[in-house]
């Protein structure tokens, strides 16, 4: 059956359909033919195909066969590393079917776990290499502690190139029927910072409104979905009104689901319209950069982004 | 379901517990009616029986009763006509009543008109008055009180308590136990009223009661500890104060991250939340590091470093807030349920994180919106579908 999602209609199946990454497509492929794979590691940002290729690997080893071959976890999905572990330990007891004398595991944002959950996992890897494969992915390599990097391969993926998802979107177009402008392809990858599923995804939403994708339309729908009213809880802080930015800032962080450190990202971007003067920029930038270092030492973010309303509040009456 | 305190009210002067000389009093003050003072005033501390007590005495002589309360008294014009004709002797009327006049202390500054009517009701009635209160001893009452026989109601007999609270229990048909009994009849200090409400809502909650009940406790202690740290000057003393809380860390954090902004403003405001950040990260690094020595940093600067945020000590009464966001997270969650379901199946779907689902869902929601197919493929529930509409 076809998907009606077009992340999944037209998420590619080949090694020779993955754009970009070219380096590390090739060298996956090498090694998938080789039919015997080592322990992988995927590391580069959301969006870019590494889920993807896990997928095309698995799909090559095992053709027919690969859905029993494969277990897809999520570290941050999953709670603690004992259900992973238990996981693993319930897949990798049984046989590989087919001729291919391992399984794959796919562990996605393997980042997402603690260094003491990594080293479990680590255990956990050499225990099951007989049997399985890992394939991790994460954002950022240097998350992962240096055992579990020293057993894996390590491909790096890049933000994918404006060429690459030109040719993308163009593909779906196409297929989808629809017109679209250059300028429109322009705004998109602008708005998805290179994340070629956000890409697809907002082409779709577009599309669902009009067969013809105009530049207008699609900044429309980016701007409806990024986290709204950032701006109203700092406009609040400014003026003094502590209590309506703190509720502001909570009600939008529960509605929309948005964590701590979208919040500092969202604020740290907005300081630059704010209208005050250059040295309480910087200054408000200066408190910003400390509550997103205190967000990852701590362990309450809304704790975090009261404190820096406070000092804001102090800003905006131009003390400190 | 009708309150027990309604329920179990004493039906005559023989049910009623613990208060046996006040009995004999109110039985005097009716037979001697017309020889002696014409209102009797009933005060004492709350659920301790004045208006049972009238009600029981109205029924043992087979009187008719006259309400009246502290809203009604507001008015001059509404006790000349409601309660004047009420105590005027009508011929062919039947039987006798008596005259409740309930929670006179109710009765503000302003309404002083209506005090004014009361007395001289008083003076002409042809049926004894009775009038409860809390506290008679306020100057405005001064009058009044010289109008009247006072019966003081003491708070009730801790055992006197206990045999109510298992003569209820036994008659609801709910079993308790030694220690709940003792527990609750201390814990209602005297009120009869506290101690039946506290039983009843045991009865809808069974297991959870004795947290609530201890809730109660806790949050006396937190009030005064808020109110120490907020409002006073630090003292080395106040290093331990929540050690005295019976609440973990955590809630207290929440108990002062909810309350900063209740006492303090401006400058205060940012130094305390800033000394409530630097907590927080410590509580971090204790918990990636398990190293639980840091736990005395946190002590310190939810205490001591709190309390020295203020510039000037402060006075007056705040009216520190239950934590609410905890609630709020969680009334959050029980809008969101559909929202998560519908992430949950997506993510699954096309291999992506469900908290990933959950930051992107914007665009999911438009992309599943306009699309039964996509509905379909993804085995929605009809319940989600209609929460995409919204």
């Amino acid at each position: 059956m076809v998907s009606g999602i077009w992340t999944e209609k037209y998420r590619p199946n080949k090694f020779s359909e993955v754009f970009g990454q070219d380096n590390s497509v090739k060298r996956v492929e090498a090694l998938t033919n080789s039919l015997n794979i080592p322990h992988m590691m995927f590391a580069g940002p959301a969006g870019t195909g590494k889920s993807t290729l896990a997928l095309i690997v698995v799909k090559e080893l095992y053709k027919d066969n690969w859905k029993e071959n494969y277990l897809e976890l999520n570290a941050s999905d999953e709670r603690g590393i004992n259900v992973i572990r238990e996981k693993v330990k319930n897949f990798a007891r049984t046989k590989s079917i087919g001729n291919i004398p391992f399984k794959i595991i796919f562990l996605d944002e393997a980042d997402a776990l603690t260094p003491e959950a990594q080293q479990a996992l680590r255990r956990t890897m050499e225990n099951y290499s007989s049997t399985c494969r890992f394939i991790m992915s994460c954002n950022y390599s240097s998350k992962i502690i240096d055992p579990i990097q020293s057993r894996c391969a390590i491909f790096r993926f890049k933000l994918l190139e404006k060429k690459d998802v030109e040719k993308v979107i163009i593909r779906i177009c196409e297929n989808e029927k629809l017109t679209i402008k250059p300028e429109a392809i322009e705004v998109l990858y602008e708005g998805c910072e290179g994340d070629c599923r956000r890409c697809i995804n907002i082409l779709q939403s577009t599309a669902s409104i009009a067969l013809s994708i105009t530049p207008e339309l699609v900044a429309t729908i980016i701007s409806n979905t990024k986290p709204r009213d950032i701006r109203v809880v700092l406009d609040y802080a400014i003026s003094g009104d502590f209590l309506k930015a703190k509720e502001k800032l909570l009600d939008i962080m529960l509605k929309d689901s948005i964590s701590g450190q979208d919040v500092i990202k969202a604020i740290q971007k907005e300081i630059w319209n704010l209208p005050v003067e250059p040295t309480i920029k910087v200054k408000l930038t200066e408190k910003t950069g400390e509550a997103e270092f205190r967000i990852v030492e701590g362990s309450d973010p809304f704790i975090q982004l009261q404190a820096l309303l406070a000092s804001f509040v102090l800003a905006g009456l131009g003390k400190e | 379901m009708s309150p027990w305190t309604e329920k179990y009210r004493p039906k005559n002067l023989e049910e009623i517990k613990g208060q046996d000389e006040a009995v004999f009093k109110i039985r005097e003050f009716l037979k001697n009616f017309g020889k002696k003072k014409n209102a009797l005033i009933l005060h004492g501390p709350p659920g301790t029986g004045k208006t049972s007590i009238a009600h029981a005495a109205a029924k043992e002589n087979n009187f008719e009763i006259f309400e009246l309360n502290a809203s009604d008294l507001r008015n001059r014009e509404k006790l000349k006509n409601i309660l004047r004709p009420a105590t005027e002797q009508m011929p062919l009327e039947k039987s006798d009543k008596i005259i409740l006049v309930d929670e006179v202390d109710g009765i503000s500054e302003y309404d002083y008109g209506g005090l004014g009517e009361l007395l001289s009701v008083i003076e002409s009635t042809s049926f004894p008055v009775i009038i409860t209160a809390n506290d008679i001893w306020d100057k405005k009452f001064s009058a009044l009180r010289k109008k009247c026989e006072m019966l003081q109601l003491k708070e009730i007999n801790v055992n006197v308590l206990k045999n109510v609270i298992l003569e209820i229990s036994a008659k609801e048909n709910i079993s308790v136990n030694d220690d709940l009994i003792n527990e609750l009849s201390a814990k209602a200090k005297g009120d009869m009223r506290a101690a039946i409400n506290d039983l009843q809502a045991l009865s809808k909650l069974k297991d959870y009661f004795s947290v609530i009940l201890d809730e109660r406790n806790k949050e006396t202690d937190i009030f005064s500890s808020l109110k120490k740290v907020f409002q006073e000057k630090p003292e080395n003393e106040m290093l331990g104060i929540f050690d005295s809380v019976n609440m973990s860390i955590d809630d207290i954090i929440l108990w002062i991250e909810e309350n900063i902004p209740a006492d303090y403003k401006g400058e205060e405001l940012a130094r305390a939340y800033d000394l409530l950040s630097k907590t927080d990260v410590f509580r971090g690094r204790i918990h990636k590091q398990q190293y639980w020595r840091f736990l005395v940093y946190e002590n310190i600067f939810l205490s001591y470093g709190i309390a020295s945020s203020k510039k000037n000590t402060k006075t007056g009464f705040t009216s520190y807030k239950k934590p609410s966001r905890i609630l709020q997270i969680w009334l959050n969650n029980q809008k969101t349920v559909h929202k998560k379901s519908i992430c949950h199946k997506y993510a699954e779907y096309v291999h992506v994180s469900h908290k990933r689902a959950m930051t992107e869902f914007p665009v999911i929601k438009l992309v599943i919106k306009s699309n039964p197919e996509i509905q379909k493929e993804l085995k929605l529930e009809e319940e989600e579908i209609e929460y995409l509409k919204i």
